[in-house]
């Protein structure tokens, strides 16, 4: 979709700046974007930082290449890990959690970042489509220091007005005390990452926000793939593209089977 | 002079014969599938299982849940949900007892504590408390913040799949207890662990701090029996068989009844299930 990358691709290189090396990152189940993004910030300027999938806790840097870790909690993944933050005494450390950083993917995204993992439908007995569940979401978008709404796809079905059911609060009915009413310590979505656009969140009222466009993305379409009513700035700025470095890594280093191209 | 002490081994047949329709039947991880297969074998009906992924699936397809105690019914990457599960839930023939990881570690935690109920604050704002009327929306009395009242989820029947035991259900996991294995035993009222290799109690004595379990109800000897999921210091996943099973789960009946006739309900055994297999394919799955 670029000049030189695939929009997914962009969307690693994007997260993985915005990530500070020191920090504790960690991947659920089935996000390609986040699971790349960090393996790329590991490398490139995060050598202090923790990647945590599903649970288990590792520092790669130093290896050539940084395989995902699609097999579970057998060997393959437990040979690079140095603890199980959670096993056996789950979710029993979650006032550190300030110090993680954490990714959610969705069925339906409102304006307020709050998703949906549940189903559609608007009778919860029959639903039109049942979704996976909330996994631990709740719990780790509540605790987090911040997270990320990352979609791999940008439509109207997905951005809604309202959330046929809720599984993660995001900033809940809006407003910046939103979380502070409901006493949930964690910071919050910092931004939602899509294959057309970042948007993150207004300052006073807590409602989604264009942040920047990728090449070759206009204003309109993403409006028009949207929803509800986007707030615009009066400029949009394009999403700064890799640098050769950058892809480089991505492509040798993190993503050999190119996982992020088949867009 | 007292009898001797009493062994807890047990077949997969006997292992069953513990399990009746309508139970509540927990499963842990990686999934003991040798005794899921078997329940689906059986028939085995109407029961409330908690669990998740292919296993979950596997149990939905055979018929035997009647309810789900659900946190997250994926199958990884590539299978967003699935796919029995899927059908089951949009036609209305599965009763879903929504909830999260954190409600549920909560639930059993308070089962295993003797507790009526445990405070949670994961799921304060979400929907789960609508849906789930189960999950009542509490004021703490200390700070007057809002929490979630779970009530302690208890399992009739846990089921588990672990490295070793000895003949009194003395269990070592490799490289400990697996992912919410030990909440799902604290919570039950009867654990069965399927396990790779019988050791003897010496062996589990000269390394006490390595035993998980104390107390497994029943031990059954099941090597490959997690297949074809992993089993640490035994084998890894056999992704291509689970790429197998969820293509099957999403085709049209007669190939998933294929699938369940050919790998559940044809082999009477474990052993003509491994046959089945074959031995090419489980000494491919060596550790890396």
């Amino acid at each position: 979709m670029t000049e030189n990358c695939s929009a997914q691709e962009l969307m690693a290189v994007f997260l993985a700046r915005d990530f500070v090396d020191g920090e504790q990152l960690q991947v659920g189940i089935g996000l390609p974007v986040p699971e790349a993004a960090v393996r790329l910030a590991h490398i490139m300027h995060g050598p202090n930082m923790e990647l945590v999938f599903l649970g288990a806790r590792m520092n790669v840097a130093h290896l050539a290449y940084l395989p995902l870790p699609k097999f579970g909690w057998d060997r393959r993944v437990v040979r690079w890990t140095e603890s199980f933050s959670d096993r056996g005494h789950r979710f029993d450390q979650v006032k550190d959690w300030g110090q993680r950083v954490f990714f959610i993917g969705g069925i339906q995204v409102d304006p307020y970042g709050n998703t949906n993992l549940i189903g559609i439908g608007d009778d919860y007995h029959r639903l039109k489509f049942r979704g996976p569940g909330s996994v631990g979401t709740p719990t780790l978008t509540t605790h987090v220091g911040r997270y990320y709404i990352v979609l791999n796809s940008h439509t109207a079905r997905t951005f809604v007005p309202r959330c046929d059911f809720i599984s993660t609060v995001g900033w809940g009915e809006g407003g910046a005390d939103a979380r502070a009413k409901l006493c949930l310590p964690g910071g919050g979505p910092k931004y939602c990452v899509t294959p057309l656009c970042v948007m993150n969140f207004s300052e006073d009222e807590k409602r989604m926000r264009l942040k920047s466009l990728h090449p070759g993305v206009t204003v309109d379409e993403v409006q028009s793939n949207t929803g509800f009513e986007l707030l615009i700035p009066d400029e949009v700025p394009q999403t700064a593209l890799p640098t050769e470095e950058e892809l480089s890594i991505l492509r040798t280093r993190v993503d050999r089977t190119g996982l992020l191209r088949n867009d | 002079m007292t009898e001797q002490r009493q062994e807890r081994i047990i077949d997969e047949v006997e292992a069953l014969r513990w399990l009746d329709d309508g139970m509540t039947v927990a499963i842990g991880e990686p999934a003991p599938m040798a005794l899921l297969r078997h329940i689906v074998r059986l028939g085995i009906c109407d029961l409330t299982v908690i669990g998740g992924g292919l296993a979950l699936d596997l149990l939905i397809a055979g018929g035997c849940v009647k309810k789900v105690i659900s946190y997250y019914a994926g199958g990884g990457l590539g299978v967003p949900v699935a796919p029995s599960f899927r059908r089951a839930a949009e036609a209305g023939k599965l009763e879903i007892w929504e909830c999260e990881e954190g409600i549920l570690t909560s639930g059993l935690e308070a089962a295993g504590k003797g507790l009526p109920y445990l405070p949670w604050r994961g799921g304060v704002g979400t929907s789960l408390p609508e849906i789930n009327p189960d999950l009542k929306l509490i004021t703490d009395p200390i700070n007057g913040e809002p929490l979630i009242a779970v009530p302690a989820i208890k399992p009739d029947i846990t089921l588990l799949h672990a490295a070793v035991s000895d003949a009194y259900g003395n269990v070592q996991h490799c490289g400990g207890p697996g992912w919410i294995d030990l909440f799902l035993y604290r919570a039950a009222a009867r654990t069965i662990v399927q396990v790779e290799k019988l050791i003897s109690n010496e062996e589990i004595r000269s390394n006490p701090w390595a035993t998980t379990i104390g107390r497994a109800d029943g031990v059954v000897r099941m090597p490959y029996g997690a297949h074809p999921f992993y089993s640490r210091g035994y084998y890894v996943q056999d992704a291509a068989f689970v790429g197998d099973y969820f293509s099957a789960s999403a085709a049209d009946d007669s190939e998933l009844e294929r699938f369940l006739t050919h790998y559940c309900h044809e082999p009477q055994t474990h052993a003509d299930y491994l046959e089945r297999i074959g031995i090419k394919r489980l000494l491919g799955l060596y550790e890396y």
